[in-house]
Parts: structure tokens; sequence; C-alpha cells
């Protein structure tokens, strides 16, 4: 927890010398402001440690792992310990976007395991963000700290197996202007056609809209695949945004599905990665009558 | 080839391929020989609902003929499980013969990608055809 851009560099500061002292890798991905400040105070030793604009790679909250997981590989092979500082959650988040966020914080905790050599702080701005969020993150971190060591464990963290379990928090219903159209397994060329129709109609570029209609396509493969053979898809505009949902009667219940980089040999599903990969924004959720998957594309 | 059905490319990257008679059909593909190069033309949607009978006549083609040129520029659509058919039916030759890809469409670049099948032994990807929309 710190208050304030100035206080964020007075408690980072430390940990990345610290990690830089000890020879360790260190990675950080907050804002551009931060990054600014942090180098102009690390001076020459700003060389050393990697930076990357969170805005750019956690826009969609989804990619942060990813992005972690391969830091990791690329440093696993040192034998080091390694450090990282990541705040995907700042002031201007969209609604939708900040409880991906969330989500996403809380799926740290499955992807990067309390034994992976890696020590990762999360910053939170207490003065910029609202109680509820500052309430949530404190759910969601094993440890709490003042930023210089690691603090006692948590006893409010809700555990690694719960920040595991299927994501079942229902999403907002659409507004009245909302299209549905059910689908079996041969219609996923209406599929195509109908997102397609939407995404052109609201301006979407071509690229952006070929992006769109790939991952609608894709999640409808696995409601056809698995998800009972069919599914409805539900389209609609919500202030700046295209939504398309698919809903279906399977259930999605690994919690990295859609973080994970698909191996070359694996079989594994590649649609909903693909779907985070080429859209602004994707929830998923597994509710007691099936899942759903929200594909967001920013108008 | 006994029966000239044209050239896959018109002008673009692929012009000069001769198509033959149709090795495959559906109501939403048509697989076509090509001579010269000894390859295949695809034109129309691979997806889901084709993806394993592509991949089964592109394993036989493989066995029989070697390295394979595969036009793609006439793709309008290809979902994962249809780049899934092209990467097992390379897989399959076990280095008997390559899938030569040529003209994909950029998305479908970019989604070969994304996906983790961009570089596979057995698997080339010509850019012949990058700019063919």
């Amino acid at each position: 927890m710190y208050s304030g851009t100035k206080d964020f560099v007075a408690r980072t500061l430390p940990f990345i010398q610290g990690g830089l002292k000890a020879a360790e890798p260190v990675l950080v991905v907050t804002g551009a402001e931060k990054i600014d400040l942090l180098r102009n105070a690390l001076g020459r030793d700003a060389k050393a440690v990697d930076f990357a604009d969170m805005a750019h790679v956690g826009s969609n909250p989804a990619r942060i792992i990813p992005f972690w997981q391969d830091f990791l590989d690329e440093h696993r092979a040192g034998r080091r310990p390694m450090r990282g500082i990541g705040e995907p959650i700042w002031a201007g988040r969209s609604a939708a976007e900040l409880v991906e966020c969330q989500r996403h914080e809380s799926l740290l905790n499955v992807a990067i395991s309390s034994e992976t050599p890696m020590w990762l702080l999360c910053p939170y701005d207490t003065t910029g963000l609202d109680p509820a969020v500052i309430g949530e993150a404190i759910l969601s971190h094993p440890f709490l700290t003042d930023g210089f060591v690691p603090g006692p464990p948590n006893r409010d963290y809700r555990g690694d197996e719960a920040s595991a379990a299927p994501f079942d928090v229902p999403l907002p219903e659409p507004g009245s202007d909302c299209h549905e159209f059910p689908f079996g397994p041969g219609g996923l060329t209406t599929v195509r056609e109908i997102v397609s129709g939407f995404a052109y109609g609201a301006g979407l570029s071509p690229s952006r809209a070929a992006d769109l209609v790939q991952s609608a396509h894709e999640v409808a493969v696995n409601s056809v695949r698995h998800g009972g053979g069919r599914g409805v898809l539900r389209v609609w505009r919500d202030s700046d945004r295209l939504i398309c949902e698919i809903a279906d009667g399977g259930r999605i219940d690994e919690p990295l599905a859609g973080r994970e980089r698909p191996r070359a040999g694996a079989a594994a599903r590649r649609g909903l990665w693909l779907a985070n990969k080429l859209c602004d924004l994707v929830q998923i959720r597994c509710l007691q009558s099936g899942s759903v998957v929200r594909l967001h594309m920013r108008i | 080839m006994s029966s000239i059905k044209g050239t896959s490319g018109g002008d673009g990257p692929m012009a000069g391929w001769i198509e033959g008679e149709p090795m495959y059909e559906d109501k939403q593909l048509v697989i076509r020989h090509t001579e010269p190069p000894n390859g295949l033309s695809f034109s129309g949607v691979v997806d889901l609902f084709n993806a394993d009978a592509v991949a089964r006549s592109l394993s036989a083609e493989l066995a029989q003929h070697g390295d394979l040129h595969i036009d793609l520029s006439k793709v309008e659509f290809c979902d994962v499980s249809g780049i899934r058919a092209l990467v097992s039916a390379a897989e399959g030759a076990n280095g008997s013969g390559r899938l030569v890809l040529h003209g994909l469409p950029p998305l479908l670049q970019r989604v070969m990608t994304v996906v983790g099948w961009g570089e596979l032994p057995g698997l080339e990807l010509c850019d012949c055809g990058t700019d063919v929309i």
C-alpha cells in the first residue's frame, strides 16, 4: 500500500535496489509516469532493471500472467530468485476492467505459486483508489508489506484454493438494446456473419472487426465442442464498447483458461487464449447455468 | 493434369499456378490440385465443420507426393481447428514431406503465430502473399 506517486517511489526503490544488489533479475510493470520516476531515482542502475508499461501489457488484464511467465521462463535457468512489481489497477480503469484486474490478482496466486522463486510486489495507491478496491486487494494477497521486507502472512487472505475457484460472480445484464441469437452445431457461419455485421455497424476497422469475428467464432466452437453442442450469442453496445457474449451449458473450470501460452505440441484449448490476444477485454464466468464469455472491443 | 480450370492466383503472388480438378469439396470449401507447383489450392472456409476431412486429405497427399505447396490466398476464413488440420498433417508426415503455405491472409498468419503454431518442423510459411487480403 502506498499513498501518491512520491510515496510509490520511496517504497518500491529499496525493493528494486535490494534485488539488484543480490544480482536478481527485476521486472517492473506499472504506469509510464512511475517508470520515468523510478528510472530517474535509480540513475545508472536503471539499465539493470526491465520496465514495461502496464497500460500496454495489461490493458486486457488476462495478458499479464503470460507476461510474468515469460519473465520467469527467461530467467529460470539463472537459478536466482527474481523480483517483480506489477500494478494492474489504476484509478481510471472501467468497472469491467477493474473486476477482471481483481480476478487477475487472485489468479496470480495460482499461476505464480508460493514455491515460485519470485517475490512479486503489487502496489496499491490508497489515495487514488476506492476503499472497496483496497478491501478486495487485502483478500487476494497472501502477504501485506510496506514495501521493504515481506510482512507476516496475511490472515485475511482468502487462500490459494479459493483463489483458483471457478469465477461465478454474475455479470451486469445488458440494456434493452441487446440482440440475441441462439446457435447450434451448424450455426457457426451465422455467428460470424452476425458479429461481422455488428462490428462494421459499430465502425470497427476491418482488422479489428476480423479479430472480433475470429474470437467470437472460436468461443462458439467451444460451445459446440464442450458446451453441450449449442449456445446463445448476444451482442450489444455499452457506451464506447461493442460486446459479444457467448453463453452455453458447459463449464470453464480451469482457472487459468485463456492465460496459459499454448505449447506447440499440446492440443490444449486455444480459443480463449486467442480471444485474450485479439480482444480488448475478455470476461469468463462459470455460473450455475453454464459458462459465459464476453468479448469487448472499444469502438 | 487432364482438366485445367484456370490459374490459381490471378495477377497475385500465386500467378502461374495451374489449377486442376477438385480433390476435396464440401458446402464451404473446395480444394484443387495445382501443378506446377505440386500442391493444392484452397478456396472457402476451413473450420471445425471440415477440419478433420481436410487433415485426412492433406495427409494422403503428403504420403503420396512429398512436399506440398498450399495456396491459401482464397481462404475466406480459417479457425484454430482448421490451422490444427494443417499442423497435424505436417506433423504426421514425419519428415517425409513438408507443407509450404503460400498467400496466407494477414489475420490467419497472426492467428497462427498467436496460438503457437507459427514455427513448426514440417510447416513452412512463405511470405510471398502477406499482402494478399
